[in-house]
C-alpha cells in the first residue's frame, strides 16, 4: 500500500520545499511583526501540510519533528505564547533541521541525531511554557510512531490473534439530524452486518409524529438488533464512531456464558476486515506496560532474516552477502533513477492555452493541406495569408512553450532574507534587504543557476560594501545599510541588480592590488570600467582580513564565470562613498538567443546580440597595423584588435580589404575585439543546438543553429574569438 | 455508473494521494485546493456522491465549506468526510455541528481510507 503511495514522494519533496520556503520566509517576517496572526497561520499551515503528507508517506522522522514544531506554532497562534527572538531563532534552526530531515528522506545524509533530539527537546520545553518537563516529550513520542503504513506492514502483529465469539444486543436511536450530516442509518446497519450475523432486527417507529408534523428530513426511527460477531465491543462501537455522541446507543454484551473457544487463527490476520491491527509493541506502549525506549531496544535486538537463516544452516553467509549486495544495487539504481527526475509545476491555465493553440495550429495545417491539393496561382494571396497565420501560431506556441519553463525569479530571491539576516548578525552590521521585481519570469534552469552568483554578490555587498554602523553614522548615512535586489526585463534580457549603499569600490586599492598580483603593469592607464572588472579575476580580494563571510578571493570570479556560462554579463557601477551596483544581464532562456546573422564569403554566422557593442565601416585613418603583431582599429580613441573571421576559419571571403568590409565590435569580460565580416544579414532569434553533443567542441564556436533556408549556421563564441585573436595574431600580420 | 467524489485539500500531494486511492477504487475524482474552488467546481461537475475535505486551508476552510455545502439542496444529504490530523473530541464535535458526516485521521493508508469511505457511501 505504501508502495503505491511512494509514487507521490517526488511530489511531496517539491511541495515540501515550497512549504519550507513559506515557513522560513514567514519566520523572518515574524521577527518584525511578532503579533501577525495571518503570518503565524500561514506558517502553521505549511508545517501542518508537511506533517500530514510525511506521515502518510511513511517519513516518520519528518512527521514527528514537524509535529513538534507545529505544537509550538499552535501555542503561538493561539496566543498562549509570544514570539520572542529566542523562539524565532529556535524555529529557524528547526527549519534547517527539518530541511535536512526531508533531505534524508529523499536519500541524503541523515542529520545528527543528537541535534534533532536536542531541538525536539527545546521545542517541547518552549511549548510547555519553558518549564522543562518530560511530559510533553514522552507524550509526543508515543503519539507519533507512524501508525501509518510501512512499519505496520513490515512487522505484522506478532500477537497470536484469537477468535472469540461475542453476542451484543444493540439498541440505537440515531440523532434526528442524521440525514443532514449525510449518513444513512441503513449504512450503519450494513456495517454491522459486515462484522457478523445480525438477527432480531427491529425498527421502532413509535416516535413517528403525525404526518402533518413530520419533517421528512429528520429521522424518527430507532433500531434494535442482536449481533453475533468475532469482534470485540470496541470494534462494534467503532461502527457508530461518527454518530456515537449524538445517538442514544446501548451495546450490551449478551454473550452466552460458555467456555471461551480460544482458537488460534493462522497468521497473518486478514487486514481487510476489522479495525487496523496494531503491532504488539505499539499496544504495549499505549497501555503503559513498556516505554517506547524499551520497545525500540527490543526491536533493535530482533535478528535479521539473513542471520537467522545462516544460524539454521539454510544458507551460507556468502549467499546472504550476495543477496544483500543485489539488494543494495537495486536500491542504488532506484535511488539514481529518483535523483534524475526533475519536475516543474505548471499553471493549468498555461497548459490549456497551449492546447488551444495546438488546436489552431492543426486547423491551419489542414487548411494549408486543402489549399495545396487544389492550388492555382490565383490562390497565391490566400496561401500567403495562411502562411502568415501559421507563422503567428508557431510563434505563439513557441512563446507559450518557453513560458512553461518560466518561473518567477522570486523563488530564487526567497533564500536571501535569511542570508542577509545571518550575515548581519555575524558581522554586527545593520542591514536591510529590499527586493523588487520578484514576479519577473525567467527560465527555470537560469533561475537554478543564478542562486549561487547572487549569494556571492550579496555576501560581497554585506561584507565589503556596507560599512559598520559607526562608520556609516560618521559618513552621515543611516545606521542601517541597505542591499537592494531587483529584477526586471530589458529588451530580450533579464537584468538582476544587486545594489548597496556602502562605501563603493576603492579604485586605488584595487589598482594597487592588481599591480601587486601582476595583473596590471605599473603606470598602465586603465579606464574605470576595466579596473572594476579586475575584481572578477581569480584570486583577487582587497579585503584586509579574511572574514568568515567573504574575502578569500574566491567568489567574484566564480560569479563572473557562472553568469557567462549562462550567456550573460556582469556590469559594475560604483560611486565612492555612495555604493556599488552590480548588474547581471541574462538571456531569458538558454535555448534561444537573439543573434545577428553575418556573412563571410558564402558562410553565415550568428553573433549573440548581447555581446555586440556596435558595427562600423572602418575609415583608412582609423586602422593601425603593428607589423608582425596585429591590426588594430581606433574607435573614438580606444584601440581594438581586428579579427579576420575568414582567416580564423580558413574560408574564402568576398572582401579581403578592411575598408570594404564591416567590423562588428564584440565585447566580453570588458575586452573588445573587432570581427571582420562581409555583410550584416539581419537580426533574428535562433535556436541553439549543441555542437559538442553532436560533434565536438570547436574553438570560437558556441553552437549551431538551423537557419531559415534550412542550412546550418554557426553561433560564434565571443570569448573563444578573443582567444583566437591572440593565437593568430602573428599570422594576421 | 462511476460516482464522483470531491477531494479538497490545500496540499497537492495529499490531494493526489487521496485522488489516486479513490480513482483506484473506481471513483471519478474532482480536486480542489480550497473551499471556494470546490464550490466553483461543483457547478460544472456531476453531483458528488461524497465530499472529502481538509479542515485547515487558506481562503475558505473546511468547516465553512461544509456549512456552505449543507445549504445547497443537492448537497443536503451527501456524506462529507473531514481529513484531520487531530482526533480530539472538540474537533469532531465542531465538524459534526457544521454538518460533517465523519472524519479520517491522518496519517492513514489507502485501505483505512477506503474503509471509512465505504462506511458512509450508500452502496
Amino acid at each position: 500500500m505504501s508502495g503505491e503511495l511512494s509514487q507521490f514522494n517526488d511530489a511531496f519533496f517539491e511541495e515540501a520545499s515550497e512549504h519550507m520556503t513559506n515557513i522560513e520566509d514567514g519566520l523572518l517576517q515574524l521577527e518584525q511583526r511578532p503579533a501577525d496572526l495571518d503570518l503565524l497561520n500561514t506558517i502553521f499551515r505549511s508545517a501542518h501540510s508537511i506533517k500530514g503528507v510525511a506521515g502518510m508517506l511513511g517519513f516518520s522522522a519528518v512527521a514527528q519533528f514537524t509535529h513538534k514544531m507545529e505544537t509550538l506554532l499552535d501555542q503561538l497562534r493561539t496566543n498562549k505564547l509570544v514570539v520572542t527572538p529566542p523562539v524565532a531563532d529556535l524555529l529557524l534552526k528547526c527549519t534547517d533541521c527539518l530541511k535536512a530531515l526531508i533531505g534524508a528522506a529523499k536519500g541524503g545524509d541523515h542529520p545528527d541525531q543528537t541535534l534533532v533530539a536536542g531541538l525536539e527537546q527545546q521545542l517541547a520545553d518552549y511549548a510547555a511554557g519553558k518549564v522543562p518537563s518530560a511530559d510533553p516529550a514522552v507524550h509526543a513520542s508515543v503519539a507519533t510512531p507512524p501508525k501509518g503504513t510501512a512499519p505496520v506492514q513490515s512487522r505484522p502483529a506478532s500477537s497470536p490473534a484469537e477468535t472469540v465469539h461475542y453476542q451484543f444486543t444493540i439498541g440505537w436511536t440515531p440523532p434526528g439530524n442524521i440525514f443532514q450530516i449525510g449518513l444513512d442509518p441503513m449504512q450503519v446497519i450494513k456495517d454491522l452486518r459486515n462484522l457478523g450475523t445480525v438477527s432480531h432486527l427491529k425498527a421502532d417507529a413509535s416516535r413517528l409524529p403525525d404526518l402533518a408534523a413530520m419533517d421528512p428530513e429528520r429521522c424518527y426511527l430507532s433500531w434494535s438488533l442482536v449481533l453475533d460477531t468475532a469482534k470485540t465491543q470496541e470494534v462494534v462501537e467503532s461502527v457508530f464512531e461518527f454518530v456515537k455522541e449524538d445517538s442514544i446507543l446501548s451495546i450490551l454484551d449478551t454473550t452466552p456464558d460458555q467456555p471461551m473457544s480460544v482458537a488460534p487463527v493462522p497468521a497473518p490476520p486478514a487486514e481487510s476486515e476489522g479495525a487496523h491491527v496494531k503491532p504488539l509493541g505499539e499496544i504495549l506502549v499505549e497501555s503503559g506496560a513498556v516505554t517506547p525506549e524499551d520497545l525500540n531496544r527490543a526491536l533493535s535486538q530482533q535478528k535479521k532474516v539473513g542471520e537467522i537463516l545462516v544460524e539454521q544452516h539454510v544458507v551460507t553467509p556468502q549467499q546472504v552477502a550476495q543477496a544483500l549486495e543485489t539488494q543494495k544495487q537495486a536500491e542504488a539504481a532506484a535511488q539514481a533513477k529518483k535523483a534524475d527526475t526533475t519536475t516543474i509545476r505548471v499553471d493549468t491555465a498555461k497548459i490549456d492555452r497551449l492546447i488551444n493553440l495546438v488546436g489552431e495550429l492543426v486547423i491551419t495545417q489542414s487548411m494549408l493541406t486543402d489549399l495545396g491539393k487544389h492550388f492555382s496561382l490565383a490562390k497565391m494571396p490566400l496561401l500567403l495569408e495562411r502562411m502568415a497565420q501559421l507563422e503567428r501560431n508557431t510563434r505563439e506556441i513557441q512563446e507559450r512553450v518557453m513560458g512553461i519553463r518560466m518561473l518567477q525569479i522570486g523563488t530564487a530571491f526567497q533564500r536571501f532574507p535569511r542570508l542577509v539576516r545571518d550575515l548581519a548578525q555575524k558581522s554586527g552590521k545593520k542591514i536591510q534587504l529590499v527586493t523588487a521585481g520578484e514576479e519577473t519570469e525567467l527560465d527555470k534552469s537560469v533561475i537554478e543557476s543564478i542562486g549561487d552568483p547572487l549569494t556571492h554578490l550579496i555576501r560581497n555587498s554585506a561584507d565589503h560594501g556596507l560599512e559598520p554602523p559607526d562608520e556609516r553614522l560618521a559618513a552621515g548615512k543611516p545606521e542601517q545599510g541597505t542591499i537592494k535586489l531587483n529584477a526586471f526585463h530589458e529588451g530580450g534580457n533579464i537584468c538582476i541588480t544587486v545594489e548597496d549603499d556602502g562605501r563603493g569600490l576603492n579604485r586605488d586599492r584595487i589598482l594597487a592590488k592588481a599591480i601587486k598580483q601582476g595583473l596590471v603593469q605599473e603606470g598602465e592607464k586603465l579606464p574605470d570600467d576595466q579596473i572594476w572588472q579586475l575584481i572578477f579575476k581569480p584570486g583577487f580580494s582587497t579585503a584586509e582580513k579574511i572574514t568568515d563571510v567573504s574575502g578569500r578571493g574566491v567568489g567574484m570570479d566564480v560569479v563572473k564565470r557562472n553568469i557567462e556560462a549562462l550567456g550573460g554579463t556582469v556590469g559594475i557601477k560604483t560611486i565612492p562613498g555612495k555604493g556599488t551596483l552590480f548588474t547581471l544581464k541574462l538571456p531569458l532562456t538558454l535555448a534561444i538567443i537573439d543573434g545577428m546573422t553575418v556573412r563571410v564569403g558564402k558562410e553565415l554566422y550568428i553573433i549573440p546580440l548581447v555581446s555586440i557593442v556596435e558595427s562600423i565601416q572602418p575609415r583608412p585613418d582609423t586602422i593601425r597595423t603593428i607589423i608582425g603583431q596585429a591590426e588594430l582599429i581606433n574607435v573614438r580613441g580606444a584601440y581594438h584588435p581586428i579579427l579576420r573571421l575568414h582567416q580564423a576559419f580558413h574560408i574564402e571571403p568576398e572582401h579581403t580589404d578592411l575598408l570594404d568590409s564591416i567590423l562588428v565590435i564584440v565585447e566580453t569580460e570588458g575586452e573588445r575585439v573587432a570581427v571582420m565580416v562581409d555583410e550584416l544579414v539581419g537580426q533574428q532569434q535562433v535556436v541553439i543546438k549543441s555542437l559538442e553533443k553532436n560533434f565536438r567542441k570547436v574553438q570560437g564556436i558556441a553552437g549551431a543553429t538551423i537557419l531559415g533556408d534550412g542550412t546550418v549556421g554557426f553561433i560564434l563564441d565571443v570569448r573563444g574569438l578573443l582567444d583566437l585573436t591572440r593565437r593568430i595574431e602573428p599570422v594576421a600580420a | 455508473m462511476e460516482q464522483t467524489v470531491f477531494v479538497i485539500d490545500d496540499s497537492p500531494t495529499m490531494r493526489q494521494m487521496v485522488a489516486f486511492t479513490l480513482a483506484n477504487a473506481g471513483f471519478q475524482v474532482v480536486e480542489a485546493g480550497n473551499g471556494q474552488e470546490a464550490l466553483a467546481k461543483l457547478e460544472a461537475s456531476p453531483q458528488p456522491a461524497l465530499v472529502v475535505t481538509d479542515l485547515n486551508m487558506p481562503g475558505m476552510d473546511g468547516l465553512s465549506l461544509i456549512r456552505e455545502l449543507r445549504k445547497l439542496p443537492a448537497m443536503k444529504f451527501v456524506p462529507i468526510l473531514i481529513l484531520t490530523t487531530e482526533s480530539s473530541a472538540d474537533k469532531k464535535a465542531e465538524g459534526r455541528s457544521a454538518g460533517a458526516t465523519g472524519w479520517i485521521v491522518k496519517p492513514f493508508n489507502p485501505d483505512q481510507f477506503m474503509k471509512v469511505v465505504q462506511k458512509v457511501l450508500p452502496a
